[in-house]
């Protein structure tokens, strides 16, 4: 979407305002002191606002078939709210928050990365209650992806809700001996000109397919430093900018132009014109060779250093109506039944966020026998030696500088 | 006579002509629409859907379709109810010059289309907030402020066509101030209104931004799936299946005020 590019600038406008300008708004630092029966107690009648991106058909489906039902027979109505892009729920609630709003009408949102920290650093998440949650004692307490947002505390600010894994994908019919590391992707492209691309930053995929190649070119994920750093920049990133200036004049269209998003890559995919997509959501892959946007011989590219991964989350704005209702619905989400249902390709294909071996036999037998995407591998395959993401404030800047470094130096 | 005749019947080609002109303009950017709605598998390499379906509107229609077009048409209604009578005041205010220095007033009323929805909803959405507005009612409030310029030029440009005598001369007849405007100008400038009812419609029934952040998601409108849709890979036979019946009813409103319109004025002609 266009106008997310100008929601972001805004967003921490209005954000600094609302610092200065906030009234007396709930404080989003206070921690959950009353007990969980209370809690569903209180949520008992009351309706969840779910505002969630509302481009993934299958995501749509499993929060209407599956989630929504299993949530009324808790006594709490789940309504869904479809929005093109998660930063229009951020600009509601960043408006609620500065009007000082308390019964917001964003109760829950889908969110991760530079959302969540725009959103904590304008303190408007409720805060302390995810860790509450029955269900988190299935989450392994020392899960870098689930204590972690793009390198944010998660702090029990937001519960996690799936982890996704940063995916190459390529079409074996047109690619028959795929490159099998980034470095080689790259000359894959300069060998082949004209039939790889990326999305241009700040688009989501295109940003993370720069930090990937940034992995790549500084000889592994361990030699950036987590938070943005920036002796570690001027040093690291001319190696990046070199790389990526080197196979621009070999990309689609010579590179004088990006697709502006993941879903323009993924048509140019889909119509041939490119041999290779890529996705920060493997689990749409399956149905996109399912009904035929993208060829059957699709598949998913295998990385020797292993892809970037992260964590999706449920996020309670402090502004939120019904907090209780909001907490019994993320509850909900992170048992083992919701996620192992969410889990089956054939309704979502989610990757879990729970240990499967902190659960009980039967629990764990609903995950061993989720039937095998044919497209996607299990998610311990596409998670081998998965990569730390990088602090959101990095991914600004590295955006920032594709944009005034490589962007225009095709030929 | 036979003069005036001749001038039409030398006319009356070049309208056909026209007249197919405008249709191909509307109907051709639709064309990929259709075929997209009726498609269940099109993968992009063939030049022809694989298999045609209704993949698209059951899709469409699991997501909410129909309560959307009705929330649509509410707000589309609720926008023209606001905007038509405040733009033919405004209009006959401007249009007859009754305004002694109308320069301030148009540039006020114009100044909402310059601005783009966002930047306004931006502000005002704490605006409204801090007033504790509902947000429908906000909503329809907002909407018919970017509504008003439509309507009001539109109405403006109907009574510069409109002669002020006639009201005078209905006064002489007997009528009161009120009745002369309701029974003597308003039918006279009737097709106007039409047309600024159905440009206010529009501006609710067509809106995102406003719609979803000045109405805290409480309206899921057409456009909001049409929006949610369009952002996600794959989703080409629902999206067509949304555009259209988001296009289809305006655009037949159009058609049969259109031809009514023509018959009406046939009708007054002969």
């Amino acid at each position: 979407m266009r106008s997310a590019r100008l929601i972001v600038p805004t967003l921490l406008l209005g954000a600094a305002v609302s610092g200065c300008a906030a009234p007396s708004a709930p404080a989003g630092s206070a921690s959950e002191t009353r007990s969980w029966t209370q809690i569903t107690q209180e949520a008992t009648g009351q309706t969840v606002d779910l505002w969630m991106y509302g481009g993934d058909q299958q995501g749509n489906a499993y929060v209407d078939d599956v989630l929504t039902p299993a949530a009324a027979e808790l006594g709490v109505t789940l309504r869904r709210v479809p929005v093109a892009d998660t930063t229009d729920a951020m600009t509601r609630i960043l408006a609620e928050r500065q009007a000082g709003t308390q019964d917001g009408a964003v109760d829950l949102v889908w969110v991760n990365g530079d959302s969540f920290a725009t959103g904590k650093q304008a303190d408007a998440w409720r805060c302390g209650w995810s860790s509450v949650l029955p269900n988190m004692t299935y989450v392994a307490p020392d899960d870098a992806l689930v204590t972690e947002d793009f390198g944010t505390s998660v702090d029990g600010c937001e519960s996690p809700w799936h982890k996704a894994q940063f995916t190459l994908v390529y079409d074996s019919a047109r690619v028959p001996v795929p490159p099998t590391t980034i470095d080689g992707v790259l000359e894959w492209a300069q060998a082949n000109p004209g039939r790889f691309t990326y999305p241009a930053p700040p688009d989501f995929t295109g940003s993370v397919f720069v930090r990937q190649v940034f992995y790549s070119t500084a000889g592994g994920a361990d030699q950036i430093p987590a938070q943005f750093d920036q002796a570690a920049y001027d040093a690291l990133t001319p190696g990046l900018w070199d790389a990526l200036d080197d196979v621009a004049p070999s990309l689609w269209r010579e590179g004088r132009t990006y697709p502006s998003d993941s879903v323009a890559l993924d048509r140019l995919y889909a119509d041939g014109e490119v041999d290779m997509t890529m996705t920060y959501g493997p689990a749409t892959l399956t149905q996109l060779v399912a009904d035929g946007t993208f060829p059957a011989t699709t598949r998913v590219l295998a990385l020797d250093e292993g892809t970037i991964g992260n964590a999706s989350f449920l996020a309670i704005p402090s502004s939120a109506g019904d907090p209780e209702g909001a907490m019994v619905v993320a509850d909900l989400a992170l048992s083992p039944e919701q996620q192992a249902i969410k889990a089956d390709p054939d309704t979502w294909g989610q990757f879990t966020v729970l240990d499967t071996s902190l659960l009980s036999a039967t629990d764990q037998a609903r995950f061993d026998d989720l039937p095998v995407s044919t497209v996607v591998p299990p998610y311990d395959v596409l998670s081998r030696d998965a990569n730390p993401e990088l602090a959101s404030s990095w991914v600004s800047r590295l955006d920032d500088g594709w944009r005034r470094t490589v962007l225009g130096s095709g030929s | 006579m036979s003069g005036h005749t001749a001038a039409r019947a030398v006319r009356r080609p070049r309208s056909v002509t026209t007249s197919a002109l405008v249709v191909l303009w509307l109907v051709v950017p639709l064309v990929p629409l259709v075929v997209w709605a009726g498609t269940s598998r099109w993968s992009g390499t063939s030049r022809l859907p694989q298999d045609l379906g209704l993949r698209g509107w059951d899709e469409a229609l699991d997501g909410g379709l129909l309560p959307a077009l009705v929330r649509s048409a509410a707000l589309g209604v609720a926008v023209a109810l606001v905007a038509t009578p405040l733009g033919v005041m405004a209009g006959r205010a401007l249009g007859w010059h009754l305004l002694r220095r109308p320069a301030l007033p148009s540039v006020v009323l114009l100044a909402p289309v310059v601005l783009a929805p966002f930047a306004v909803a931006m502000g005002l959405d704490v605006v409204v907030l801090r007033l504790g507005v509902p947000g429908e009612v906000a909503v329809v409030l907002v909407l018919s402020v970017f509504a008003l310029p439509y309507t009001t030029f539109t109405m403006r440009a109907t009574y510069l066509g409109v002669d002020p005598a006639l009201e005078e001369q209905a006064r002489v007849l007997g009528a009161n101030a009120r009745q002369a405007r309701l029974r003597v100008t308003l039918p006279a400038a009737s097709t106007g209104v039409v047309t600024a009812t159905g440009l206010a419609f529009l501006v609710g029934w067509s809106d995102y931004t406003v719609t979803l952040l000045i109405g805290g998601g409480q309206l899921i409108t057409a456009p909001m799936l049409i929006g949610s849709s369009a952002a996600g890979s794959g989703n080409d036979p629902q999206t067509a299946a949304l555009a259209l019946a988001a296009t289809i009813p305006p655009v037949l409103a159009l058609a049969v005020f259109a031809f009514a319109g023509a018959r009406r004025r046939s009708a007054a002609r002969s």
